[in-house]
C-alpha cells in the first residue's frame, strides 16, 4: 500500500518503563505524526486501561517532529490521567503545544 | 494428441473456475458497494439532525423568535441545499400551524391529521423524527425535532422534495454512477414506500444487495444493482479470455514439445493478469478517496455569503495522499451591527467520524452564532457543549468576529494556529493568548483579543495541514507561508489560488481549509 498511497510511514519508537513512584514512563523518539499515531494511541490506551495511573510521563527527548495527531494522544492521555508531564520535549515539540494552547494541560517537568 | 485433449480440459475446468470465482467476487462487490453507499447516507444524517436540532435549541432561547429562526435555517433551504422548506412550529397550542417559514410552504402544513399524529411523535423524546408524505402531488420526505419533552415548546420541522416521478440518477462522476439504486423509507421495499430510483421499472433485477441505514426514528432501504460488470469488463471476460486462450495453449502443446516455450508463455500471461488487478486496485482506491472528498464538500458550505465592503474566499484543499478526509471546517457570516464572523476549525482525527464530528461541531457553531456573536463566548459554549458529554476527539476552533466599518478585528482561539495578518507590506501572524482546544475541560474562560487593523488589511486563516510538514518546525513553515503571501499584489481571490498551490500542492500529508477576508477600498 506504501506504493500506493505514495506516503512514507515515519519512524517512530516507543519504550514503556516505570518510574519509582511506580508511574509509567512513555518514551517517545523519532517523528510522531498522522501515519503512526495510532501505534502510540493503543500504547498509551493499554497502559492507562491496565494499570490506571495517576501520573504519566511522556519522555520526548528523543522526538524530533510531532503534530496535531500527535497531541491529541497526549491531550487523550491527560483526560483520563490526573497528572501527565512531558520530559524534556525539544524545541520544535514545545512550540507546537505552546500553540495549541495547552502548556497548562500538558506541563513540561521541571 | 493425449496432450491436445488434456488442455482442452484443463482449459474448460480453468474457464469454469474463472467464472464462479467471477461470480463470487461481483456478488461480494455489490454488497460492498451498497454497504458503502448506506455509509454515505448514514453520514448524512447530521447535515439533516444538526441544524434542525441547533434551530430547536435556538428557539427554545429565543422564545421562538421568527426573525431568529429565519435568519438561521435560510442557509439551509433551497434547490440543492438539505430542505425545501423550514418551519417553526409551536406545540401544546389548539390548532397546529407554523409560526414562520423558510422557502417552499411546508407540505404538512395542508395535513392537519399527519401533522397532528407527526407532532405527537416528535414530543415525545429529543430525536429526530423522520416521516414520509409519499401519496401527495409533492411527494415530501419530513423531518422533525424538538428540544424538550414538555408542552409550550417548539419544534423545527424541514422538508425535502422528491422527484414527482421518482427517478433521480446518482450523479455520473460520483463513485456509483455504474450503480442502479432503489431507495424506500423504512425497513421496507414496498412500492408504496418508495422514494427515488434510477430504474424506469420496478422491480430492480439482476444481482443485487439492499442494506438498510437507520435514520432517525426510521431508516432507509437501499437495494443497488451493478449496470455493468463492478470488477471491470476485463474481469467479466476472463472465462472467454482463459476458453481462447487455452484452446490456443492446448494446440500449441500439442503441436510442440517445448516445455519450457510454453511455461515462458503462461507466466508472462500471469504477470499480464496479475498487473490489470493491480490496475482495477488503484481504480477503486481513488474511487473510494472519491466517495469520501463527495462527503466532505457536502458538508462545506458551497457558497460563502456576500458583504458590503468586505471580500471573503475560501480554499479547501484535500490531502495527496490518503483515502480518509480530515474534520476541517470554515463558516463565514453576518453578525449584529454590519459585522461579520469568521470560524475556522479543524476536528482531529480522520476519516468519516472525524467528518461527522465536524459536522455537529459546525452546525452547533453556527447556532451559538445566531445567540452570541463575541468570539470568546461563542467559542465558552461550543466547549462546554462538548465537554458537558462524553466524547473522544479534540477541535481546534479560530472565531473571528470583523467589524467593518470600524475596521477591527475581535480574535478569539481555542488551540488554532494562528491566522495571517497583511497590511500592505507588511504581513504578521496576530499574537494573541491561545485558549486549549475545544474538547479539553478548561478552568478558566475563553479570552478574546480585539486590535484596530490599517485599511485595506486582509486576514488570512487557515488549518494547519497547510503550513505542517513532517521533519520541519513549525514555524519553518509558518515562514513559508509568510514569504508566499507578502509584498504580492494581488486579489484576495488570487492570493488564495497562490497560497494553495504553493503551500499544499505537493506533499501535505493532511486536509487544508483556508479562508481570508480582505477590506474593499
Amino acid at each position: 500500500m506504501a506504493e500506493l498511497s505514495g506516503d512514507r510511514v515515519a519512524e517512530v519508537v516507543i519504550d514503556t518503563a516505570v518510574d519509582g513512584s511506580g508511574a509509567p514512563i512513555i518514551t517517545v523518539s523519532g517523528e510522531l505524526d498522522i501515519s503512526n499515531a495510532a501505534s502510540l494511541q493503543s500504547k498509551v490506551g493499554s497502559i492507562i486501561t491496565a494499570e490506571r495511573p495517576e501520573r504519566m510521563i511522556f519522555d520526548l527527548s528523543g522526538l524530533r517532529f510531532m503534530d496535531s495527531a500527535g497531541i491529541a494522544v497526549l491531550i487523550g492521555a491527560a483526560s483520563k490521567v490526573d497528572v501527565v508531564r512531558l520530559r524534556n520535549p525539544s524545541p520544535i515539540v514545545r512550540r507546537v503545544v505552546e500553540l495549541t494552547g495547552l502548556s497548562a494541560v500538558l506541563p513540561i517537568e521541571s | 494428441m493425449i496432450a491436445f485433449t488434456m488442455g482442452l480440459l484443463l482449459t474448460a475446468a480453468l474457464a469454469f473456475t474463472s467464472l464462479a470465482l467471477y461470480n463470487r467476487n461481483e456478488k461480494r462487490l455489490i454488497g460492498l458497494r451498497v454497504r458503502e453507499l448506506g455509509l454515505v447516507l448514514t453520514a448524512v444524517v447530521p447535515s439533516i439532525q444538526t441544524p434542525l436540532a441547533s434551530a430547536a435549541e435556538l428557539a427554545a432561547a429565543t422564545h421562538g423568535s421568527p426573525q431568529k429562526f429565519r435568519a438561521f435555517m435560510a442557509p439551509y433551504v433551497g434547490p440543492s441545499r438539505q430542505f425545501a422548506s423550514a418551519s417553526l412550529w409551536p406545540l401544546g397550542t389548539s390548532k397546529l400551524a407554523p409560526t414562520a417559514a423558510v422557502g417552499t410552504a411546508p407540505v404538512l402544513a395542508t395535513l392537519p391529521r399527519q401533522a397532528q399524529m407527526f407532532f405527537a411523535r416528535t414530543e415525545k423524546a429529543p430525536t429526530l423524527k423522520v416521516t414520509g408524505i409519499l401519496r401527495s402531488a409533492h411527494p415530501s420526505v419530513g423531518y422533525g425535532f424538538t428540544t424538550a419533552a414538555h408542552k409550550g415548546g417548539f419544534a423545527v420541522y424541514g422538508e425535502s422534495q422528491l422527484p414527482a416521478n421518482r427517478r433521480s440518477k446518482l450523479e455520473s462522476n460520483s463513485a456509483f454512477s455504474d450503480l442502479d439504486y432503489v431507495l424506500y423509507l423504512g425497513h421496507s421495499r414496498r412500492a408504496g414506500d418508495l422514494l427515488v430510483t434510477s430504474l424506469k421499472h420496478l422491480p430492480i433485477r439482476g444481482r443485487q444487495a439492499s442494506d438498510v441505514v437507520p435514520f432517525g426514528d426510521s431508516s432507509f432501504t437501499i437495494v443497488a444493482a451493478p449496470r455493468g460488470s463492478l470488477g471491470g469488463a476485463f474481469f467479466k471476460d476472463l472465462p472467454w479470455i482463459i476458453a481462447i486462450f487455452g484452446v490456443l495453449v492446448a494446440l500449441a502443446a500439442a503441436l510442440l514439445t517445448d516445455r519450457l516455450a510454453q511455461r515462458r508463455k503462461q507466466a508472462e500471461t500471469l504477470a499480464g493478469v496479475l498487473d490489470r488487478a493491480a490496475a482495477e486496485n488503484r481504480k477503486m482506491y481513488a474511487e473510494q478517496r472519491s466517495i469520501a472528498q463527495t462527503l466532505q464538500h457536502a458538508l462545506l458550505p458551497d457558497a460563502l455569503p456576500e458583504f458590503n465592503g468586505l471580500q471573503v474566499g475560501a480554499r479547501y484543499i484535500p490531502a495527496a495522499s490518503g483515502i480518509d478526509v480530515g474534520g476541517d471546517w470554515y463558516d463565514v457570516v453576518a453578525a449584529e451591527d454590519h459585522r461579520v464572523l469568521l470560524v475556522i476549525g479543524d476536528v482531529s482525527g480522520h476519516g468519516l467520524r472525524a467528518a461527522t464530528t465536524m459536522a455537529s461541531l459546525r452546525y452547533a457553531a453556527l447556532a451559538y452564532a445566531a445567540q452570541e456573536s463575541r468570539p470568546g463566548a461563542l467559542l465558552a459554549k461550543l466547549s462546554d457543549f462538548v465537554t458537558s458529554g462524553p466524547h473522544d476527539y479534540f477541535a481546534t476552533v479560530l472565531c473571528v468576529l470583523i467589524d467593518v466599518k470600524d475596521h477591527r478585528l475581535t480574535l478569539a482561539s481555542a488551540g488554532h494556529i494562528p491566522p495571517l495578518l497583511l497590511d500592505g507590506d507588511h504581513a504578521r501572524f496576530v499574537e494573541f493568548e491561545v485558549n486549549v482546544p475545544i474538547g479539553v475541560s478548561r478552568s478558566s474562560p475563553f479570552r478574546e483579543a480585539t486590535l484596530p487593523v490599517a485599511a485595506n488589511s486582509a486576514l488570512i486563516a487557515f488549518t494547519d495541514g497547510l503550513v505542517e510538514r513532517r521533519g520541519e518546525p513549525l514555524d519553518a513553515g509558518l515562514a513559508r507561508l509568510r514569504n508566499a503571501a507578502i509584498g504580492q499584489k494581488l486579489t484576495l481571490e488570487q492570493l488564495l489560488a497562490k497560497l494553495a498551490e504553493d503551500l499544499a500542492s505537493d506533499y501535505h500529508h493532511d486536509d487544508t481549509a483556508l479562508v481570508g477576508i480582505q477590506w474593499q477600498n
